[in-house]
């Protein structure tokens, strides 16, 4: 009786944090092209296509992630309750983990795109181009 | 009694934070238009991707407070313990929010350039 709860609690946990990751992903780098294509002034395909691995990145990092903090280790007997609160903890730990890589994520981008605008000031002076 | 109070506690915290975030997204467009210089496509863009940073951040939260619940088993320690938990993030959110308007303020009397 206690494995079965603990396999339905797998069961619960893993669509919601893949379809999580999946929106997440998905939010950020719809909008992340912008910023890709101001960092590498308008070439669009390296652009797209370096958006396209960081997208990659953060889909291996957090699935993966996900994966690793899946196991739910329990002694004793397990009713509802403590099923829900033991799957409230890990998804809302994992919910703040990806708002966290969120922001990260973000952080580059903007640094990103100083970086590229300081570039294109000094673009005449070459020895100051590699910043 | 737990589990009931967890049915009724998910969808007012859940509501209130999408309801509070969708305010900030629509009213914070201006500020963000202010630092960027009114660049429209990354102001929506950055808008977009903090607004889903702040619902991943806030809803986690709220759904890890279920995690430390007192043991209920009547109706009235479901009421108090019920307010007592929602009072305690509607306050943090209300502080939250002024800092957040403080910085907006900052941020655009500096006139920083990001």
């Amino acid at each position: 009786m206690e494995n079965s709860k603990i396999v339905i609690g797998y069961l619960i946990y893993l669509p919601i944090v893949i379809l999580l990751t999946i929106y997440v992903s998905k939010a950020l780098f719809k909008n992340g092209k912008t910023f890709m294509i101001d960092i590498f002034k308008g070439n669009e395909d390296i652009a797209l296509a370096t958006n396209r691995l960081f997208e990659v990145g953060f889909y291996l990092l957090n699935i993966g992630w996900a994966l690793l903090v899946l196991k739910i280790s329990y002694i004793g007997i397990m009713n509802n309750q403590t099923l829900i609160e033991i799957l409230s903890r890990k998804i809302g730990a994992f919910s703040i983990y990806l708002g966290a890589m969120l922001f990260i994520n973000l952080f580059l981008f903007f640094r990103g795109r100083k970086k590229s605008k300081i570039n294109n000031l000094t673009i005449n002076t070459p020895e100051q181009i590699n910043l | 009694m737990n589990i009931i109070s967890y049915i009724i506690y998910l969808p007012i915290i859940f509501i209130l934070m999408i309801k509070i975030g969708w305010i900030l997204y629509e009213n914070g467009e201006v500020f963000l238009n202010a630092i960027f210089k009114g660049d429209k496509t990354l102001v929506k863009n950055t808008n977009n991707i903090l607004l889903a940073g702040y619902y991943l951040i806030n809803l986690g939260f709220a759904t890890i407070t279920i995690s430390c619940w007192e043991d209920i088993y009547t109706i009235e320690q479901l009421i108090s313990f019920l307010a007592e938990v929602l009072g305690k993030i509607i306050i943090t959110l209300a502080i939250m929010h002024y800092n957040n308007i403080f910085w907006l303020n900052y941020l655009s009397k500096r006139n920083i350039n990001i």
